[in-house]
């Protein structure tokens, strides 16, 4: 049974093509990372799957049912263009937004005193939205999204704007609807957290497809190819070794991407008494080396063929 | 259907809770009420204050005379002039000034002088500390005239009843044509045309920027996108345009209201200020005309409302929007500036054409209206047209509305737009 499954969809928009023959499937009870530089076709993905713009091609269906308007109300959506209505009163504001989801007033106001007291904003709720801060605001977003606790949450980037106290909660609520068995589609540009939360993942680049399936399964595809350095010193000399093909460097610390067939013990022994090595660990390379080698090469590859 | 619902409430509420509505809607009518009740309540409490006003009357013959008709009541039926006669001695400039020292001292209101050739067209004076109260002056004026002029007929052996008789004024009777027969035209035409064509000009304007500001902060603070993940883009712009009707015809409700309350207990309270006032005649109304006055509101407010909905989606700030607007402030203008031509001619050609344009139709048609009933024929052609168009109108906007809505930074050419038609 799958949460989400699109099949072969594209959008054009005039003459410029946002996406082009996306498929894929999200298991249910999973957490699902969409991923993408900017522009790669994210949002209007997001918003086909929300009905808001319509495929030119293709199909989608949510929870085993093709996506109309009615499926919006079982569909959290929370976008990264996003905002709340300044001058309402928070509680007013959320009634309508419930409202308008398909919530009738009976259901929506226990769930929205409930959540309230849980993300510790019970006080707030007679207060005009405009006199918020920016963190509440974000978290009374969240709120109106997972109000109903639907079956399927799509949240893009949910953690901006929040300090770790407040990643932390909205992290452990994201966990816990799992374990309840919904589906929450993850997006954002923040690679540590999604190699922390999500299951599967997908990665666009120019309106395309270039990575899909298990996180564990993509890294493992990778190998253990990957060198992580922390170091004191001069680290300059480094991507010029020939064991060597790529190099990170953080300044104090280094992902190095090895060739094929390299010995990582004839780095390490290059590397002893020209720098201060404080860690040399050979693993799986990061989500973040793997999003800038997917999406680099194809920028690079574009360059050239202009 | 409860989506659109629960948009309209939301929009109704947010308006009618603010100060500018309440304001505009409640107190607008009890300023107006206010500015022209109070001078006449000021009027009627000043009437309370007793005036001595001493007369030096170089003739002798006026000054009985003149207090006969000087007889104005105070409320407690004493008299409110007392008329002081002092008698014109050998130096008249000093006596004069021994009267403005008692004026000065407020021991005399006023006092007038009549030289000795008023009969023969001397004027006489009223010298006060305030002489600007018009209707003082003009009643002085008046039982003086009056006084003067009877004795003048009377020396030339004219009787001045009769006088009075023969020379009384002629009146003209406006009289208005209309296939229900001849009605009596109480100068009211007019008035009512333009004042009604002036609410639906005013109306049609403010509620289309209302609706217009509603659109562009709810794309400006990005709740846009959160809303049409649980409604169409159609259904938010049909609960707004709703929602906003709704207000103006809160507002039109009361604002009706307050005018038949004026129009009942504002000739009593005016015929209790002004003696005389009773008299006065309301304009009649015929009520087709408040009827035709709801449909084109209704119509003419869909038409531009969907505009300015649409001029909002396509722009990030009001700033931008102001140069849009300027065509549809033309559209809402240029009916007002031909009003003039409709009055005088309103059943000729150019005045048939241009109340059929539909972006006119509601404030020329609804003019044609109240001066001379066009044919029926012509009234349901305009409105067809006008509902026509809006139908075709809101299939185009919301099209744009669409996909303007979630369109940030560079404000659309026109070949965007026509882009953005095409669009699935």
């Amino acid at each position: 049974m799958n949460a989400l499954e699109i099949e072969n969809v594209s959008k054009r928009f005039g003459d410029f093509c946002a996406v082009r023959n996306l498929s894929f499937r999200i298991p249910r009870g999973t957490i699902y990372g969409l991923l993408g530089p900017n522009g790669a076709g994210k949002t209007t993905t997001i918003r086909m799957v929300m009905n808001i713009l319509i495929p030119d091609d293709g199909g989608i269906k949510v929870l085993d049912r093709r996506m109309d308007e009615a499926m919006k109300a079982h569909v959290g959506y929370l976008p990264e263009d996003r905002g709340l209505y300044p001058k309402m009163k928070v509680g007013e504001m959320m009634l309508f937004l419930a409202e308008i989801k398909g919530m009738t007033k009976v259901k929506a106001k226990p769930a929205i005193d409930r959540w309230l007291e849980r993300l510790d904003l019970g006080e707030w709720r007679g207060k005009k939205v405009e006199a918020l801060s920016k963190g509440m605001q974000q978290k009374i977003q969240f709120i109106v999204t997972v109000l109903h606790e639907q079956d399927l949450i799509i949240l893009d980037e949910p953690f901006a704007g929040l300090d770790p106290l407040n990643v932390k909660l909205i992290k452990d609520i994201m966990l816990e609807f799992k374990d309840k068995g919904k589906t929450i589609i993850f997006s954002t540009h923040r690679m540590e957290q999604v190699e922390m939360i999500c299951d599967n993942i997908c990665l666009l680049n120019k309106a395309r497809m270039v990575l899909e399936g298990s996180l564990q399964e993509i890294k493992k595809r990778y190998g253990k190819n990957t060198v992580v350095l922390d170091y004191e010193g001069d680290g300059g000399f480094v991507k010029d070794l020939p064991e060597v093909v790529k190099v990170d460097d953080y300044g104090r610390s280094m992902e190095i991407k090895l060739r094929d067939k390299a010995d990582p013990q004839s780095l390490l022994r290059s590397l002893v008494g020209r720098v201060r090595v404080h860690r040399f660990e050979i693993q799986e390379p990061s989500l973040n080396a793997i999003f800038i080698d997917n999406v680099g090469v194809d920028h690079e590859k574009d360059t050239s063929g202009h | 259907m409860r989506k659109i619902l629960a948009v309209i409430k939301r929009e109704y509420l947010q308006i009618v809770r603010t100060k500018g509505f309440i304001i505009g809607t409640v107190l607008g009518p009890v300023a107006m009420a206010a500015l022209i009740f109070i001078p006449m309540l000021i009027a009627m409490a000043s009437g309370g204050e007793k005036k001595t006003v001493g007369v030096i009357d170089t003739t002798g013959e006026i000054f009985a005379d003149l207090d006969q008709k000087l007889d104005y009541k105070m409320s407690d039926g004493s008299r409110r002039y007392t008329l002081s006669q002092v008698a014109p001695g050998s130096d008249i400039a000093a006596q004069r000034n021994g009267l403005s020292r008692k004026v000065l001292a407020k021991k005399l209101s006023a006092y007038i002088f009549i030289p000795a050739d008023i009969l023969t067209g001397g004027a006489a004076e009223y010298a006060a500390l305030n002489v600007s109260d018009f209707d003082e002056v003009k009643r002085l004026n008046e039982a003086l005239n009056a006084v003067v002029i009877e004795k003048r007929l009377k020396k030339e052996g004219l009787d001045p009843a009769k006088v009075a008789q023969y020379t009384r004024r002629v009146g003209l009777k406006t009289i208005k044509v209309t296939e229900r027969g001849e009605q009596e035209d109480v100068g009211g035409t007019f008035v009512i045309a333009y004042v009604l064509v002036l609410i639906l000009y005013m109306t049609l304007f403010f509620y289309g920027s209302i609706i217009m500001r509603g659109v562009i902060e709810e794309k400006s603070s990005r709740v846009v996108e959160v809303v049409l993940s649980s409604l169409r883009p159609f259904e938010l712009m049909a609960g707004k345009i709703l929602g906003i009707a709704a207000v103006g015809l809160t507002q039109y409700a009361i604002w009706a209201l307050f005018g038949m309350a004026a129009s009942r207990y504002g000739g009593m309270l005016a015929a209790g200020a002004v003696p005389g006032a009773s008299g006065f005649k309301m304009a009649t109304i015929p009520p087709y005309i408040f009827v035709y006055f709801v449909v084109f509101f209704i119509l003419g407010y869909f038409l531009y409302s969907v505009l300015f909905a649409t001029i909002g989606s396509m722009v990030n700030s009001e700033k931008e929007a102001q140069q849009l607007l300027f065509p549809i402030s033309m559209l809402l203008v240029v009916p007002m500036l031909m009003m003039m031509l409709v009055l005088k001619s309103p059943s000729g050609s150019t005045s048939v054409v241009l109340s059929l344009i539909p972006f006119f139709a509601p404030i020329l048609m609804l003019m044609r209206i109240c001066v001379l009933l066009p044919p029926f024929s012509q009234i349901a052609a305009s409105i067809g047209i006008l509902i026509l168009t809006i139908i075709l109108l809101i299939w185009v906007a919301a099209k744009i509305y669409r996909v303007g809505i979630l369109m940030y930074g560079k404000r659309p050419n026109i070949g965007e737009i026509v882009k953005w038609i095409r669009y699935k």
